[in-house]
Formats: C-alpha cells, sequence, structure tokens
C-alpha cells in the first residue's frame, strides 16, 4: 500500500461520520448518502494534492459534500420534472416506479414519512445558500463559523440566511397546510 | 337579541379560525422538528472498503488507459513519421526518375535534331568516311 493510499485511509476514517451525515441532511435517504459520500471521497482523492491549504482540509471535504448533495437534488428534481412530464404524455416510467418503490424502507426514519417529504418538497424550494446554511445550522458538530466558511461567507451573513430560510420555510409549509 | 347572536357567531367564526390557524402552526411546527429529530446515521463498516474498491477500479483502470493512451500515441507518432518517411523517399524517387526522363530525352533530341540537320546524301559520305577513316582524311585534305 503507498503512503498516499495510506494518508487517504487514514482521512476517510476520520471524516466519514460527518460526510455521510452532511449528505443524509440534503437527501433524507441513507443509500444515496451513502453513495454521495463515497463521490465526495473519490473527488477527494483525485484532487488532494491540488488541495491548496487557504482552507482546513475538513472545510473542504465539507464543501466538496455540500456540492455533491445539491447537485444530487437538482438531478433529482430534473427526473421527477421529466417523469411528470412522461406520465403527462402517456409513457410509464419504470424507473420512477422503481425508486419510489425503494422509498418504502421501513428501515428509514425519514423515508416514506409523508411529513419528510413535505418537508423536502419545502426544502428544495429554497435557494442553494439558504437551505445550505440551514441544514448545516441543524446538523451536529458545526459552528457558524464553520459554516461560514464552506459557504466561503461571513458569520453574520449565515445568521442572516440561517434565519431568512426558517422564516421562508415557516411560510411555504404554512402556505401547502393550508390549502389542505 | 339580533346582535348578541350575531356577536356570538362572529366569535364563533373567530375562533374557528384561530383554531384552525393553530392547527395549521402544529402541523408546521411538527414537520419542522423533524430535522432536529434526525438521528446521525451510523456508518456501515462496508463503507471504507466499497470507497477503496472503488478506488482501486476507477483509478488502476485510469492508469491504465493513460498507459495504452501513451503507447497509442506513441504507435501514433511513429506511423505518421513512417509515412513522412515513406513521402520523402517517394517524392526523392520520383524527382531522380524525373531528371533521368530528361536527361534521355535530351539525348535522343539531340540525335533526332542531328539527323534533321543533316538529311542530305552528302552526310551518307561522312558516315562511309566514319567508316574508314583514313580514306576520309586523304580526300578532305585533297579538296582544297
Amino acid at each position: 500500500m503507498t503512503s498516499k493510499e495510506e494518508s487517504f485511509r487514514a482521512l476517510v476514517a476520520g471524516h466519514q461520520e460527518m460526510v455521510i451525515n452532511t449528505c443524509y441532511r440534503f437527501v433524507f435517504n441513507r443509500e444515496d448518502a451513502e453513495d454521495l459520500a463515497q463521490d465526495v471521497f473519490i473527488e477527494v482523492f483525485r484532487s488532494l494534492e491540488q488541495f491548496r491549504e487557504e482552507a482546513k482540509l475538513s472545510t473542504w471535504i465539507y464543501r466538496i459534500a455540500v456540492t455533491k448533495s445539491l447537485d444530487h437534488l437538482r438531478r433529482q428534481k430534473r427526473k421527477k420534472r421529466f417523469s411528470s412530464l412522461k406520465r403527462i404524455i402517456g409513457i410509464d416510467d419504470p424507473i420512477a416506479e422503481i425508486a419510489d418503490s425503494n422509498g418504502d424502507n421501513p428501515a428509514e426514519a425519514l423515508v416514506g414519512n409523508e411529513q419528510a417529504v413535505i418537508l423536502q418538497d419545502a426544502l428544495n424550494t429554497l435557494p442553494d445558500s439558504q437551505k445550505t446554511a440551514f441544514l448545516l445550522s441543524k446538523q451536529e458538530g458545526f459552528s457558524n463559523q464553520e459554516i461560514a466558511d464552506i459557504l466561503k461567507t461571513s458569520v453574520s451573513a449565515v445568521e442572516s440566511l440561517v434565519h431568512r430560510a426558517k422564516k421562508n420555510l415557516h411560510d411555504k409549509l404554512y402556505a401547502y397546510y393550508a390549502m389542505q | 337579541m339580533f346582535f348578541t347572536c350575531l356577536s356570538s357567531q362572529v366569535m364563533k367564526q373567530e375562533l374557528m379560525m384561530k383554531r384552525h390557524n393553530n392547527n395549521i402552526e402544529e402541523q408546521v411546527a411538527k414537520t419542522m422538528m423533524l430535522l432536529d429529530e434526525i438521528q446521525p446515521i451510523k456508518v456501515d463498516h462496508h463503507f471504507r472498503v466499497r470507497l477503496m474498491q472503488r478506488i482501486e477500479r476507477e483509478f488502476g483502470q485510469r492508469s491504465e488507459y493513460s498507459r495504452a493512451g501513451l503507447r497509442n500515441r506513441f504507435d501514433f507518432r511513429l506511423a505518421f513519421m513512417a509515412l513522412l518517411i515513406m513521402v520523402n523517399l517517394g517524392y526523392a524517387l520520383l524527382s531522380v526518375q524525373h531528371n533521368n526522363l530528361g536527361k534521355t530525352s535530351g539525348i535522343s533530341e539531340m540525335i533526332d535534331n542531328l539527323s534533321d540537320d543533316y538529311p542530305s546524301q552528302e552526310f551518307a559520305y561522312y558516315d562511309q568516311t566514319s567508316a574508314y577513316p583514313a580514306e576520309t582524311v586523304t580526300t578532305e585534305s585533297k579538296t582544297p
């Protein structure tokens, strides 16, 4: 085993839990979170030599995790739009069915939970910066300073983002339940 | 009587609205609470094994690809060089051939010209004399 691989193993061991849980906050699904975390570490392995120590290594890794998670959500959104378009046209989408059936996993606390779906939908309507700041603030282990470093902004900006995200989320959920 | 009835109805409606709003607020709060209730997930012990396998697969393949790419590039360069050499050789051969053709055509042209310039019978004499050089010299020397 090369020294690069050894140090990489140590790096994974040190950060895997935080990375998986960060991704899980965004996607609400364990399997997707693990897949995303794998992508994150692959990216880290690929560009570790290009890492300039302007930020902490952990901050850099979590930034990659956030970017990958947001990309995943965007892809999901596109897929949803496409499958609903297919449904309108009248073409069955077997992939969407498989994805839906995978969602009913009783081992997961959030998946299959109607409220979780509503919450995720509402979260997905928020701007990326608000969503990221809010979700990271809800996760244990991230201080406002760290969130600011990940988002490359100031602590006060993070506080403002979190505040606005809370308000927006409340309004969206309120509007949703009022319509029911 | 009418006013008391109306006001009680309005109050009832307000109460219902308030209750409805409270209900919505409760649902909103409950939904938002989900984020606080999310328990951190434990990492599967196969996670790192799978990750290292994937890295081995992807980056091992990539280095093989890059090696193959280098080989291909090298082969391409060799082929290109061979092609250049062949083109040069071909050009050289053609130009040599062209020069030779020019020379041979020049000689044959000269011969033709000569035969055109001296077509008369007198020169047959020279032809004959060329066969007997001693005689020719004597006749020529006698002429003047």
